[in-house]
């Protein structure tokens, strides 16, 4: 069923690429930005449920709730549920998309890694999922300064610089800074550390990706940071202060204070 | 301190997720190249080349004598006239060992990417495909005889000649095959496009060669005019070199199938549909086909197609079978317990070999 999933990707991939003329780098691109319209559904579901309960949570009757049955964590639970459904909020809203989407983008990821065969046993893999095409082989991998088959270093006087893994690497945090939903102050602690944490070595770890495996991946990284970051600004989500350090930021009670 | 510890646990589990699918592989990425003289079987397996003493399985030799990050062989050597063993590595050196002891004569470093065909070798020198698109000629002492010359795809297959001739011919995967001097490295002629990569040696007989292609065909091309004489359709890309045997042709695909042609006409006169994908050409000794497919079965076939023996191994066969006098010599992949096995001919295992833990 997977070999499947991924056959059809790898066969959507090609296709693109030879309509496009057999530039690789330029068929990623755009297959990765028509996997995120196609997955746009899921992604505005996720964002309402998402929403839906940051509202939840910093309402008044969620934070009374948590005060009163701060001792009685089974109380508090069933109390949650009650308030759940009278909102008409599923807590699982949020994650489920996001669950459906990673099969999907595991499979982009694969096909763009399989179809990219440059040793004997990726070939002959390859040649498992391809329906047609063979006159499309072998891939032409140059893309930019690139190939793409190969882990990217841009020569600068003399010096090999990972341009696309300093780019991978800001792009992920660009991403997940502008568009997290921050959790109120009814939200849970441990969550927003999680957050917190994700935000540094999520981009830290796909900068190590983009690094050491080859440069087709680091552009569908680019692609797919870019794409999201896009896709949440069309829809009115993405936040441009939250790059800014909160310190940094004027304070309220500061703002509110007389001037001397 | 707990949070912490779930949090690495969480990017761990990402890193080794996400690491998984990211395309690299820390299996092999070709399948063992081999070759035999009487004594000695030499066999390409990955980081190291090992060599086998024919009679038992033991080990002779082995090179480089600890595996090293970033050098591979899976090409097949190459025994010369002049008591070499030449090999190309995965790092883009051609090597040269004294085939008694694995000591190192030579290396040739110019190319830019991996050898993943074996280097033709005749009385003029050296002539080695390489995945950077080019062919590297190399006299025997391992010194440059004219510049490489260039295709515009990597070149997998190993070149081929007739004896006594000027010309070498070389498959490239850029879908053609061109002619080559091999006195000065001039292109003498190359192909209209076939249709699809070539990565197989071409078969050469009587001024005719055959050509597998990946657009499921197999050609014969007339040496002197190189125009297509004819074409037979297989069911998948086809891999492997074909063989000549008298008036016969064997050719195989990616599907499992092998098939008998009658190499004049490209008539078919017989198919057989063992199982697994074939990708290494099949050996004739006497009136035995012998070929391995990538279900792991070590098929024997005579003339008309009857399968004689059909023994099922651990792992898969890629790599093609190599036989001496009173050895048969098969190299799985995939195999936990086994680099090489001996089989005698009536098909009897007679000693494997797997290099020590």
């Amino acid at each position: 069923m997977w070999d499947l999933f991924i056959s059809l990707m790898i066969n959507i991939l090609l296709y693109i690429y030879n309509l496009i003329g057999q530039n690789f780098g330029w068929a990623i691109i755009i297959f990765t930005i028509l996997t995120r319209v196609v997955l746009y559904p899921l992604t505005a579901r996720q964002m309402k449920s998402s929403k839906g309960m940051q509202e939840l949570q910093e309402s008044k009757k969620w934070k009374d709730i948590q005060e009163k049955y701060k001792g009685d964590k089974e109380k508090l639970s069933q109390k949650q549920i009650e308030i759940y459904k009278e909102m008409g909020i599923n807590p699982l809203g949020s994650c489920l998309p996001t669950l459906l989407q990673f099969p999907i983008i595991i499979g982009l990821y694969q096909a763009i890694i399989r179809t990219l065969a440059v040793t004997p046993l990726q070939l002959v893999n390859l040649s498992k999922h391809i329906t047609d095409g063979a006159n499309l082989i072998p891939i032409n991998n140059h893309f930019l300064w690139m190939e793409l088959s190969n882990p990217e270093r841009l020569q600068i006087f003399g010096f090999g610089v990972p341009v696309l893994a300093i780019i991978v690497a800001i792009t992920s945090y660009l991403q997940s800074k502008m568009i997290t939903t921050t959790t109120g102050s009814g939200g849970n602690d441990q969550s927003a550390q999680m957050n917190k944490m994700m935000q540094l070595y999520m981009p830290l770890f796909m900068g190590y990706l983009a690094l050491t495996y080859a440069s087709g991946l680091a552009v569908y990284f680019v692609a797919s940071n870019l794409a999201s970051i896009g896709q949440y600004a069309l829809m009115g989500q993405v936040d441009l202060k939250k790059l800014i350090p909160s310190k940094l930021l004027p304070s309220k009670s500061s703002q509110n204070a007389p001037k001397k | 301190m707990k949070k912490n510890l779930f949090l690495i646990l969480v990017v761990l589990v990402l890193a080794l997720t996400l690491s998984s699918c990211s395309g690299r592989t820390l299996t092999a990425s070709g399948w063992s190249g081999l070759t035999a003289d009487e004594e000695t079987a030499y066999l390409a397996a990955g980081p190291q080349i090992y060599a086998i003493n024919l009679k038992n399985g033991s080990l002779k030799w082995v090179y480089p004598a600890e595996a090293t990050n970033g050098i591979s062989f899976y090409a097949d050597p190459v025994l010369t006239e002049d008591g070499q063993l030449i090999i190309g590595g995965y790092d883009g050196v051609l090597y040269s060992l004294d085939p008694a002891n694995g000591s190192e004569n030579w290396v040739y470093e110019k190319a830019t990417s991996q050898y993943v065909g074996s280097p033709l070798v005749t009385s003029e020198g050296i002539f080695a495909p390489s995945a950077d698109n080019n062919i590297y000629a190399v006299s025997l002492q391992g010194e440059e005889l004219w510049e490489p010359f260039s295709t515009e795809d990597p070149v997998w297959a190993q070149p081929c000649t007739i004896e006594g001739s000027d010309y070498i011919y070389v498959a490239s995967m850029d879908h053609k095959v061109y002619a080559i001097n091999s006195k000065t490295g001039a292109k003498v002629w190359e192909t209209e496009d076939l249709g699809g990569p070539i990565v197989s040696a071409p078969a050469i007989d009587n001024n005719v060669l055959y050509v597998s292609t990946f657009a499921n065909e197999v050609l014969a091309i007339d040496i002197e005019t190189h125009s297509i004489l004819w074409q037979f359709q297989v069911q998948d890309w086809a891999w492997a070199s074909p063989a000549v045997d008298g008036d016969l042709l064997y050719v195989s695909d990616l599907a499992g199938g092998f098939y008998a042609l009658n190499k004049e006409t490209g008539d078919q006169l017989w198919q057989i549909i063992p199982g697994g994908g074939i990708v290494s050409a099949p050996l004739i000794v006497d009136e035995n086909i012998y070929f391995g497919t990538a279900e792991g079965s070590f098929i024997v076939v005579d003339a008309d197609g009857n399968i004689q023996q059909n023994t099922p191994l651990e792992g898969k066969l890629y790599s093609h079978i190599v036989a001496t006098e009173n050895v048969i010599l098969v190299a799985p992949s995939e195999n936990e317990n086994a680099l090489l096995i001996g089989f005698d001919p009536s098909g009897i295992q007679k000693w494997s070999f797997a290099p020590e833990k």
